[in-house]
């Protein structure tokens, strides 16, 4: 009977809290949110806040073409693995004091899990077979090895802080994090971890690819790079999968930095959690969509090994000496 | 029945296991000229050495016992040891295992791989010749016949790396190969005559008993000469470009071997040396050594392959970064750190032996490995392709395959060690495995882009899936891949724990040869600890649940269907977008895919496209220079 009820509640975890119907409905919101407040601050009107969703449901509805030179069963395989990728994630990242599956990732495995989606995006692009997927896929690659070292630092750095603080030298487990903050504060009131909390702020819009880090999909020079190809229900999978993105990332940075605020009540938790991600996206990817130009991939490169990097460096080498 | 029961009894294995290998090469030599004759007996002597080797496991991993075995009974007279001897312990049947199962995985993988080839007779003699010279190497208790098994296995390696002589590159690559593997052998060879001159004693039991006692400045010489020649049969750092030559030119099952094998053999050698013989020469100072080279290795030829348009030469640096996280794990001097990097060495020999495999593949059907020629073959060679990405999966370490799972014990004994230790340096070595490994992920997303996705050029219509006994081979290897990746727990338990236990253990290895072990330095072990959660198993139930349930959703939405757009052909499609540029200088796929990375890393890539001049006399002035160098080290720091 146990073990009924057990397995009805990991199948609730995955589809509806912290999974799919949750990821799908926060994703959107903030995506549509994200609309809404780049179109104000550039003086638009801007589509309305739930217009993600009527995207997403007439893109289900549209024919779905492959393209001759496609290997047909990556193309329409690819968008499924990266969002189901994505909702595994989302499981492991706790809520505040609610962990939906614990002791079964941590901080490195979150790291590798990230690749994921964005293999999987890159596999679909190139079994498109063409050439501005080429181009998007090679961009694309260099985004993530940029991003890769400055979210590695700024990982770390959390880990010592929360070793050194419970005892045990390391802590790489999200739930030990989450333990720790919970009982001690917010790990973003300590001067150590400011830098990287900015930097992990920084992070954010060049993992999930948006302005000004998205010269893999530039529509106006390579028509999306690796979405050139895509069109109907797929397409719509991967516009899903990178708003289930904004959120993923976002709530990895109030797991990791802003733990500890929450009520107890799963719910209100919840909804917490929605707001954070929602001021989040706001700050890093609207407004800094609202006031930046596209930035070419080599920039990207340099920018994130050099300023990110350096931000996170000092985070870690603060932590290092126990500060 | 007494005498057939002491023949049959498990402590004449080992020998048995190098002679089977070493007979089946002379008995191909012979009666090798009929085709059915030569793969059988090919395939009857890799088959005899894996299972003589995994008999083998019951009494020696699980069981822990150390076999000792004297040849022709000529034991100790005097107190020293005259006779050979082989002795096997945890650390020897761990390589052991490695070695019988490339081989033997290999093995059935030639047997249509060179069916296009001439001499097949002279190939399965010298490869019978190479596996056994390796499997001589790791199970003898003897460091002179270590330096025996080293050289046969380098002049077979060398023969076989110029073995399709007629392809370009082929006698050049042996013959650098040839140059510097010499020079690495007969360091080998000063060494162990220091070492004799001084102990009087070639038994490596003994050794590890005499020559802790007594460290002067010959034996800190004789410590970086030994160290020098295993690093060159391990093509480590600054070794690196002879592999990349070697595995360009030889054939794919030859590669598997070099590179799951051969180095295996070298990495072999210098925990034996460093653990062993050396150890009271302080393992914290030569954690440096090792973690140093290691992590350099890791880094340089991952940024090598990045600049790689060769499939095969890609590989072959992907093959010495890998090792050189090996290296650096072993050398952490953690139990932890020592257990994570035989872990990856299995890994290695797995994930890099598919990708070879998969590479031999390639070559076979469409004669090139030229990443600007290749292209869309997961139409062609559907198979060959899912085999491949689980391959590469595995070496970028994506979860749940093996190379994830190496890798995080890696990260996490490197991390630990610097908290414990209080050393900066160490985070460094986790931040540079991190990110060596985000570096491997690009080079292969590089070759799936170039080789097996974008677009199939019209030469390559015709290719066909290769045969099914390829796949076979590919297809063992895949799946190893995927038990060693989701069941971290037993290769922990039952492969590598007890080997990193053997080589924490060395007075033991001592005495089980009736030597007194009682004054070895035994270096402090520490534990299993692990500091992260990672349970493969259900992660990847979850994962299920969650792409069942996409998938279903998917499928109530219509998802599957969709109509080919066969009207536009590709030609007229994408016109526009090479606007008249050289189809060549554009960024689509090869070499230059990564272009936003090299143009920042410019200097350093135009620096090492000067030093890596592919002239022989430039890679022997390394040798000698890294020789240099190490002896300094040890003399002045050890």
């Amino acid at each position: 009977m146990t073990v009924v009820i057990d397995a009805l509640m990991y199948l609730g975890y995955v589809l509806i809290f912290p999974g799919f119907l949750f990821c799908f409905l926060a994703g959107m919101l903030l995506c549509g949110i994200d609309r809404k407040l780049v179109a104000k601050m550039q003086k638009r009107v801007g589509p309305p806040v739930l217009q993600p969703f009527y995207d997403f449901f007439k893109l289900c509805g549209k024919e779905t073409i492959v393209p001759d030179a496609a290997e047909g069963i990556c193309f329409m395989f690819a968008p499924l693995l990266g969002l189901a990728a994505l909702v595994v994630i989302q499981l492991f990242i706790p809520v505040f004091g609610f962990t939906a599956i614990s002791g079964m990732a941590d901080i490195v495995v979150i790291l590798y899990l990230l690749l994921i989606p964005a293999v999987s995006i890159i596999l679909g692009g190139a079994a498109s077979g063409s050439p501005y997927a080429g181009v998007g896929l090679s961009r694309e690659m260099v985004t993530i090895i940029s991003c890769e070292l400055p979210l590695v630092l700024v990982l770390l750095a959390v880990a010592k802080t929360v070793g050194d603080a419970m005892g045990t030298g390391l802590c790489f487990s999200l739930r030990g994090i989450a333990e720790y903050q919970a009982a001690n504060g917010s790990l973003i009131c300590r001067i150590s971890m400011l830098p990287a909390a900015a930097a992990m702020l920084l992070i954010i819009p060049g993992e999930t690819g948006n302005h000004p880090f998205d010269a893999a999909e530039a529509e106006t020079e390579i028509c999306e790079g690796l979405l050139a190809e895509y069109s109907g229900a797929p397409l719509a999978v991967f516009k899903l999968s990178h708003a289930v993105k904004m959120l993923t990332l976002t709530s990895l940075f109030a797991a990791l930095f802003l733990g500890g605020l929450g009520t107890g009540m799963v719910v209100l938790d919840a909804l917490l959690l929605f707001v954070i991600c929602a001021v989040l996206t706001a700050l890093t990817i609207s407004f800094v969509h609202a006031v930046t130009a596209r930035l070419k991939i080599e920039q990207i490169f340099k920018y994130y090994w050099t300023v990110v990097t350096l931000l996170a460096a000092v985070s870690l080498v603060l932590a290092w000496y126990g500060l | 029945m007494n005498y057939l029961g002491n023949i049959l009894s498990y402590q004449h294995f080992p020998i048995y296991a190098i002679m089977v290998l070493f007979l089946g090469s002379f008995l191909i030599a012979v009666f090798g000229e009929n085709r059915i004759a030569r793969n059988i007996l090919a395939l009857l002597s890799v088959t005899a050495a894996l299972g003589f080797v995994a008999a083998l496991i019951k009494p020696v991993l699980m069981d822990g016992e150390i076999i000792s075995y004297w040849m022709g009974a000529r034991e100790p007279a005097g107190g020293y040891a005259i006779g050979i001897a082989l002795e096997v312990d945890a650390l020897s049947l761990f390589f052991a295992l490695l070695v019988s199962l490339a081989v033997f995985v290999s093995g059935v993988y030639s047997i249509q791989y060179m069916n296009r080839d001439h001499n097949e007779k002279e190939y399965y003699t010298l490869y019978l010749l190479l596996c056994g010279g390796v499997m001589g190497m790791v199970l003898s208790g003897d460091l002179f016949n270590m330096f025996i098994m080293v050289e046969i296995l380098t002049f077979a390696a060398v023969a076989l790396t110029a073995f399709r002589n007629t392809a370009r590159g082929a006698v050049e690559a042996a013959f650098k190969y040839l140059v510097v593997g010499c020079m690495g052998s007969t360091c080998i060879l000063a060494g162990t005559a220091m070492l004799y001159a001084q102990t009087h004693t070639l038994n490596l039991a003994q050794l590890a008993q005499l020559v802790p006692g007594d460290v002067n400045t010959a034996t800190k010489v004789a410590f970086a000469l030994l160290f020098v020649g295993f690093g060159t049969k391990a093509f480590i750092v600054p070794f690196h470009p002879l592999a990349a030559d070697a595995h360009g030119a030889a054939p794919a099952s030859i590669s598997v071997i070099i590179s799951g094998v051969l180095t295996k053999s070298g990495i072999y050698g210098i925990i034996r040396i460093t653990y062993f013989l050396f150890q009271s020469m302080g393992l914290g100072t030569m954690q440096f050594l090792l973690v140093f080279i290691g992590s350099l290795s890791m880094f340089v030829c991952v940024t090598m392959a990045l600049a790689q348009h060769d499939f095969k030469r890609l590989l072959a640096f992907h093959s010495i970064s890998q090792i050189g996280y090996v290296l650096t794990a072993v050398g952490l001097c953690t139990a932890l750190g020592v257990s994570a990097g035989l872990y990856h060495a299995i890994n290695h020999t797995l994930f890099k032996g598919l990708l070879f495999l998969a590479a031999g593949a390639v070559l076979h059907e469409t004669g090139t490995t030229d990443l600007n020629k290749l292209g869309g073959l997961a139409k062609k060679m559907p198979h060959t392709t899912v085999l491949f990405l689980i391959g590469a999966f595995s070496i970028s370490g994506l979860p749940p395959f093996n190379g994830f799972a190496s890798k995080w014990l890696i990260y996490q004994a490197s991390y630990q060690k610097a908290v414990e230790s209080g050393n900066i340096g160490f985070l460094l070595v986790t931040v540079i495995a991190l990110v060596t490994s985000v570096l491997t992920l690009a080079s292969f997303v590089k070759v799936s882009h170039s080789v097996f996705f974008g677009q199939l050029p019209p030469e390559l219509e015709n290719v066909r899936e290769v045969s099914w006994g390829m796949r076979l081979a590919m297809g063992i290897f895949a799946l190893l891949c995927l038990v060693t990746g989701l069941f971290p727990g037993l290769v922990t338990g039952y492969l590598t724990e007890p080997a990193a236990t053997a080589v924490f253990n060395v007075s033991q290895y001592i005495e089980a040869m009736g030597f007194d072990g009682s004054a070895a330095v035994q270096p402090e072990a520490g534990s299993f600890q692990y500091v992260g959660a990672w349970d493969p198993v259900s992660w990847l139930l979850v994962l299920c649940i969650a792409l069942l349930a996409v998938t279903i959703a998917a499928a109530a939405g219509k998802y599957g269907n969709f109509s080919r757009n066969r009207a536009a052909r590709r030609e007229d499609k994408y016109q526009l977008f090479y606007g008249g540029e050289a189809q060549e200088l554009s960024q689509l796929g090869g070499d230059d895919l990564f272009w936003g990375f090299k143009h920042n890393w410019r200097g350093y890539f135009n620096y090492m496209h000067r030093m890596h001049s592919g002239i022989v006399n430039d890679y022997a002035l390394w040798a000698v220079i890294d020789l240099a160098l190490v002896m300094l080290f040890s003399l002045i720091v050890l």
